[in-house]
């Protein structure tokens, strides 16, 4: 296997110009059953210091289950030299078989200086041909959008749970989106944060008997963490947008209404508990109550339904994590536009 | 698959969600619920399913057998099986809140008495757990068990229910041992259930490179116009084992590897490589396009049987270096057995897509590996140029299992300064690409079950035509006069030198796995 003992190492400092004959070393010096693996290119963008190490163990973990190139920049565009270094390394893995050592490639740069501007050309450079272009943004996003750039990207995955202006920064990503003629799938790890919760709330609504309910929901509590608030305001976005509701007002207690179509309110609850990003949400359609919450083990869900003072029988469905790498395997296994997130962004829009 | 399966109404909240027809609420009644089926797959099918989240929020499962014994009895039995057969461990909490929705009912099943209390049970059961009168009738019994079991149920009304909720049966093969008895079984299940509220289960259509076959047809432009007899030289098809017959000596002294496997698993992948595009995805626009295939395939004169199809029964041999004993030697085998252990047979499908490509098809107890792959052998380039010496030809290669993935033989130039040409393979592994493991194919087809998504479930003309292509065959082999000869080899090799004839005859050989 090529020589990469420590997983989580930037791997060998390589100059700038030999990246490719340098990864061609690296694939000749392997021994054994090994095979190189790669379905998607993900760039990862941070300007946190210390930043390429900590991506670089988290790529080391999806690329488990997820096989890429992957191109991890970290940028301190502070300073006032230039200054680009690179770096090569493998990530492996034994197959689900245990018969073959599975490789995904990382090159990491680190830019300074007003060389982050060559970020376009860095990444267009070391993409692998012809597989899609995933790119994981872990900073803000800044004007002016590289037009170009943009145009390559498919999906551009961020997490809007860390930013300071939602709309400021939605607006940039929307504009960058609009630039590639609306190519571009956004990913909110905010969104895929929700995808569980989502999931078991929707269950309970499946037999079609069960729809009639939809019109008598009340009202709703959604518990979240310090922190996630922004986690519960897009969940009611979500609910808003599918039930077809519009905001009505934003009390300063916490409560936000909605008025559905019937023109019959319902009030959201956002209440702050220390736990998970969503702890529990229950909602009330008449006498019947719908609950999501968390098992005590942790990583399941509990669901029931039931009338107060009924017996209830609780199921139990995996939780998800809200840890990165769990998030982004999450979000690397669905496909397809995220048109349901933007209609969620466009009833809360303004409360994010 | 189906998009036409039984969802009325979309719920708005799944948007997005799941790209799959949704389950529905429902109990499961599983015939036969003491046996290995329920153990070793069905039990820790659902339990997978229900650890990831898949399940609808009310499933209860009711195991049906005759044995006494409680439900708790029943539980604990079925959380020791999970745990030796689960292909995920099992969690403690997830198996409480699992299992709580389990119950067993003690009955003959011949029983009418015992189908009544049934049925005030499934009642109950609606109520407590929520299933809304939706049931799933699994037959995991012995086929000759069918006919009381299907009898009792409607007379018991339980083939029917109330507006809004529906009733489907799951029955396993083998669907009959020949024509006449597949018709038979047939007639006994219509009789209680519609065409559309059965489910004839094969569980190489649940596996995901089966269903891959689709996919790479047709959503892949490049391989389209190459699909043909303009361009393919021949299709071989194998399914082999290494395991002997194990414990299951006395069933297949009575069904061997023709009505065992090609029958049904051999034929079903052939139609999924041979079939023309649906016009939808729809479980009846594949089906139809499946059994045209099936209809087409040549029937053979009596005569020309040992021409096309050769069997064989393994005799002493070694597997992975160790010594293993002849099919004869076998418990619950007689010692002067005629059942065929491995069978070979070039076929035709009389279509304009397919006429005069041989199909060669070849499965088989005791083989020296184990690998279910499909190759499709395209026509030589002209012999001109790079091709004059040689010999190999363009395959495309669908592994099945295991080691699922595809893989493309071509020609490349060997470095140097002289214009040698060899074959290079190019590989997929999903094992390599993909991280996640696939589910069982059980688990695949119940969730389809219960979302009324018959696709990976065979029709009853599927199951008849198939019969009648088998039955020439059976008879010819079972002719007082003139039978074809039933070729031994020694386990370990790879089939019958007849076997090799068969492609020899032609200019070609087998595949080497």
């Amino acid at each position: 296997m090529p020589p990469v003992a420590e997983n989580y190492s930037l791997g060998f400092q390589v100059e700038l110009n030999k990246i490719d004959s340098e990864l061609k070393k690296l694939w000749a010096q392997g021994e054994g059953a090994m095979t190189r693996a790669s379905l998607v290119n993900l760039a990862v963008y941070s300007e946190a210091p210390g930043s390429l190490e900590k991506n670089t163990q988290l790529i080391a973990k999806i690329a488990e289950n997820h096989a890429c190139r992957a191109i991890v920049i970290g940028a301190d565009c502070k300073t006032k030299e230039n200054r680009v270094e690179a770096w090569i390394s493998a990530h492996c893995h034994i197959s689900r078989t245990g018969s073959k050592q599975i490789c995904s490639e990382q090159i990491s740069f680190l830019l300074e200086g007003p060389c982050t501007n060559l970020l376009p050309s860095i990444v267009f450079s070391h993409l692998d041909s012809d597989l899609p272009f995933y790119l994981w943004w872990q900073s803000e996003f800044r004007e002016p959008m590289d037009r170009q750039f943009w145009a390559w990207v498919d999906r551009v995955i961020y997490d809007s749970q860390t930013w300071k202006d939602f709309r400021a920064q939605m607006r940039l990503v929307e504009s960058a989106q609009k630039e590639a003629k609306q190519r571009i799938v956004l990913c909110d790890l905010n969104w895929t944060r929700l995808d569980r919760v989502r999931f078991a709330l929707a269950q309970f609504f499946d037999h079609p008997a069960s729809h009639h309910r939809f019109a008598k929901i009340k009202k709703a509590r959604i518990d979240f963490a310090p922190g996630f608030r922004s986690t519960a305001v897009l969940f009611a976005g979500w609910l808003a947008a599918q039930l077809n509701w519009r905001i009505e007002k934003r009390n300063g207690g916490g409560v936000l209404q909605f008025i559905n179509l019937n023109g019959h309110k319902i009030d959201i609850e956002l209440r702050e508990r220390p736990g998970e990003p969503i702890g529990e949400i229950v909602l009330n359609s008449r006498e019947v109550e719908f609950v999501v919450s968390r098992a005590k083990c942790g990583d399941l869900l509990e669901v029931s339904r039931g009338e107060p003072g009924e017996k209830r029988l609780p199921q139990l469905m995996p939780a998800g994590s809200n840890d990165p790498v769990s998030l982004m395997s999450e979000e690397l296994m669905r496909g397809g536009p995220h048109h349901v997130y933007l209609h969620a962004v466009n009833c809360v829009r303004d409360l994010l | 698959m189906n998009r036409a399966a039984e969802q009325p109404e979309p719920n708005p909240l799944r948007e997005g969600l799941s790209a799959r027809a949704v389950p529905q609420p429902c109990t499961i009644v599983i015939f036969g619920a003491t046996g290995d089926l329920t153990q070793r797959k069905l039990i820790p099918a659902l339990y997978n399913l229900a650890a990831d989240g898949d399940l609808p929020p009310a499933v209860a499962i009711v195991g049906f057998a005759r044995r006494e014994k409680s439900d708790d009895e029943f539980r604990t039995e079925l959380e020791e099986a999970t745990r030796k057969f689960s292909r995920q461990a099992v969690r403690d909490e997830i198996w409480k809140t699992f299992a709580q929705s389990i119950f067993y009912h003690q009955s003959e099943f011949e029983d009418e008495a015992g189908y009544k209390t049934l049925a005030k049970r499934l009642d109950e059961i609606d109520e407590e757990c929520g299933t809304r009168g939706n049931r799933l009738f699994y037959f995991a019994a012995a086929p000759d068990q069918f006919e009381p079991i299907l009898k009792h149920l409607k007379a018991a009304g339980l083939n029917e229910t109330c507006k809004g909720s529906w009733a489907r049966v799951i029955v396993e093969k083998p669907f009959g041992t020949d024509l006449a008895s597949a018709r038979e079984l047939n007639r006994i299940v219509r009789h209680s259930f519609s065409e559309e509220q059965t489910y004839r289960i094969d569980h190489f259509l649940g596996k995901e490179t089966a269903q891959n076959i689709l996919v790479l047809r047709f959503a892949n432009a490049i391989f389209a116009p190459l699909w043909n007899t303009h361009y393919i030289d021949h299709v071989q098809i194998t399914a082999a084992e290494t395991l002997g017959v194990e414990t299951r000596g006395g069933f297949y002294e009575g069904a061997g590897a023709l009505r065992d496997m090609v029958q049904n698993h051999l034929l079903q992948l052939l139609c999924l490589i041979a079939m023309e595009p649906p016009i939808d995805l729809s479980a009846d626009s594949i089906r139809d396009e499946k059994v045209k295939v099936v209809r087409s395939l040549r029937r053979f004169a009596q005569s020309e049987i040992a021409a096309n199809v050769v069997r064989g029964q393994y005799a002493q041999g070694a597997i992975d270096g160790k010594l293993v004993a002849g099919y004869r030697k076998e418990p619950k085998v007689k010692s002067d057995s005629q059942t065929e252990t491995f069978v070979a047979l070039r076929l035709y499908i009389d279509d304009w897509r397919w006429a005069d490509v041989p199909i060669y098809m070849r499965v088989g107890k005791r083989l020296p590996k184990s690998a279910t792959e499909i190759s499709i052998h395209f026509k030589k380039a002209p012999a001109v140029l790079f091709n004059k010496n040689l010999s190999d030809q363009n395959v495309l290669v669908i592994r099945i299992q295991p080691d699922e993935g595809i893989s493309l033989r071509i020609h490349a130039k060997v470095p140097g300064t002289s214009f040698r040409v060899e074959p290079v393979k190019m590989d997929f592994h999903y094992g390599t690409s993909f991280g996640k493991a696939s589910p069982e194919a059980y688990e695949r087809l119940l969730l389809d079950a219960m979302s009324g998504d018959a696709t990976l479930f065979a029709r009853r003309d599927e199951v008849e035509e198939a019969w009648a292509f088998i039955d020439v065959i059976e008879s010819a082999w079972s002719a007082k006069k003139d039978a074809p000869g039933l070729f031994p080899y020694p386990a370990g090799s790879w089939g019958p030198d007849e076997a090799d004839d068969l492609l020899a005859r032609d200019g070609r050989a087998w595949r080497r796995l």
